[in-house]
């Protein structure tokens, strides 16, 4: 056997990569979810000098490259901040502060979609502002927002394959190290790819479902 | 008692209500007229605090409306049924009706949930207690509004319009339901361009014109020609109302 066959270990290999993928794309997913709902929440209830320092951090990461994002916090970090950074707290850190931004863009545009009449009933009748978010917006908001946010996912796990250049031992860079030895870099990227799209997939099928659940309520007629 | 004193409300530069007084006590079905702009809504969201007053005062059983501690207590006395319903679309009729007694009144649910079948068969919808507002039609959707505002036993009702987005024969089943409720006695605030609605089941009748109350009258008085209809603005608007 010459040293550039593949090997059954290297189909561990693949799914060891594409464990640390999923992985880090689930914990990242979770993060950025919480914070960015977080600030849409903190939006809503337009606290002062907080609110505008959310928007101007959101709007700083949603117009930079994450690749330059997580070089910021992969090297520059430790440089200014004399702090020691590994590889994987350097992705978590990014990934999720990338992620919450795009989610808060997400939960504002959500809680701004649901009719403005539903709202001034509420108060009419003496909802609190907790419970106007909590009874009439939140669901409303998960419905509405769900597509957009899977769509979002979606592309989020596509840009955790960025990770792999600080490093990271995930699905990308697995891809890389296999392409390197076997020096058959069709079959290694289609696999890869095709995993990142059965990946894609499931995401996908996870949020349809829910959005089905989440949606019960409305008449959508279609265009 | 329902106190409106001196109140002016201004959009801009434009004056929306110029100087409203009107008292409703409880048992009186007053209902307001005026043309469209008039400022009606603008007085019943004031009422009920969705606006806030440029001058004057609002007070329901003495809880002024502009003080937010005294505002909760007020919304818990009144209760307002929308033109275009303002249901709200995620939650099922039975839900619609419970949410604010529950959340609002911290009354029982299952308590509230009971009361509020009996509402609906009350209106003729038992069949619809968990149907969705999408799946109504406007009749339905107003009747459930109205159950919605009876759920929070309020001691004043204020309508606005609630018949105006709906065809004759839906208007027909919501109006009965008033009628009912004004001869149980239920005290009520009622806009409406029903003229002649108005004139059977109301106490009083109050017409506003560019945001002033030009009359307040006893019904006869308001429809006799030496009372309203001597007004030129208002005799303008009935003869318009007739044709229309
Ligand atoms: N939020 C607002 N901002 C600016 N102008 C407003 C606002 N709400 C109402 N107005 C203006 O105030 C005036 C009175 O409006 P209002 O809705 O109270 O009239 P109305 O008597 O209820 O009329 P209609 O019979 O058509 O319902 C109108 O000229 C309207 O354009
Ligand atoms: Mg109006």
């Amino acid at each position: 056997m010459r040293y550039s066959d593949f090997t059954t270990y290297d189909l561990l290999l693949l799914a060891q990569g594409l464990g640390v993928t999923i992985g880090l794309f689930l914990v990242t997913s979770l993060i950025g979810l919480v914070i960015g709902v977080l600030w849409g929440v903190v939006r809503f209830y337009r606290i002062p000098l907080l609110t505008p320092l959310i928007t101007f951090i959101a709007e700083l990461l949603k117009n930079s490259p994450v690749l330059v994002q997580l070089f910021l916090v992969f090297f520059g970090f430790p440089a200014f901040f004399h702090l020691n950074v590994t590889p994987v707290q350097a992705a978590v850190v990014t990934l999720s502060a990338n992620t919450a931004a795009f989610i808060y863009v997400i939960a504002v545009s959500a809680i701004e979609s649901v009719g403005r009449e539903q709202i001034d009933a509420a108060r009419a009748f003496g909802l609190s502002r907790w419970q106007i978010l909590r009874h009439v917006i939140a669901p409303q908001a998960a419905a509405f927002s769900i597509g957009p946010l899977t769509a979002l996912l979606v592309n989020q796990l596509q840009v955790t394959s960025l990770i792999s250049v600080i490093g990271v031992m995930d699905l990308a860079k697995i891809g890389a190290t296999l392409n390197l030895r076997t020096l058959k870099p069709f079959i290694v990227w289609a696999v890869v790819g095709l995993l990142y799209y059965l990946t894609a997939k499931l995401i996908a099928a996870v949020g349809a479902r829910y959005e089905t659940r989440l949606r019960r309520f409305s008449e959508f007629r279609g265009l | 008692m329902l106190k409106v004193e001196n109140v002016k409300k201004a959009f801009g530069a434009a004056t929306v209500l110029d100087g409203v007084n009107l008292t409703v006590s409880p048992g009186e079905v007053v209902s307001i007229l005026g043309s469209s702009g008039s400022g009606k809504s603008t007085l019943i969201r004031c009422i009920n605090g969705l606006e806030k007053l440029n001058g004057g005062r609002i007070a329901i059983d003495d809880f002024d409306v502009a003080k937010p501690k005294e505002l909760a207590e007020a919304r818990k006395r009144s209760a307002t049924v929308f033109q275009l319903f303002n249901l709200y679309p995620h939650m099922t009729t039975l839900q619609n009706i419970a949410l604010a007694p529950v959340e609002v009144l911290k009354r029982p649910r299952a308590e509230v949930e009971q009361e509020a079948r009996a509402l609906l068969a009350s209106v003729g919808l038992s069949d619809k207690v968990d149907a969705y507002p999408a799946h109504l039609s406007g009749g339905q959707r107003q009747r459930v509004g109205i159950c919605r505002a009876l759920a929070m036993k309020p001691r004043y009702l204020l309508l606005d319009e609630v018949t105006s987005a709906l065809d004759p024969e839906m208007t027909a089943e919501v109006l009965a339901i008033l009628a009912k409720l004004a001869r149980e006695g239920t005290t009520m605030l009622f806009v409406t361009h029903e003229v002649e609605f108005a004139r059977q089941i109301s106490n009083r009748i109050v017409f506003l014109d560019k945001g002033v109350l030009l009359v307040d009258l006893p019904t006869e008085e308001f429809f006799a020609a030496s009372g309203g209809l001597a007004q030129p603005r208002i005799a303008q608007f009935l003869s318009k109302m007739k044709k229309d």
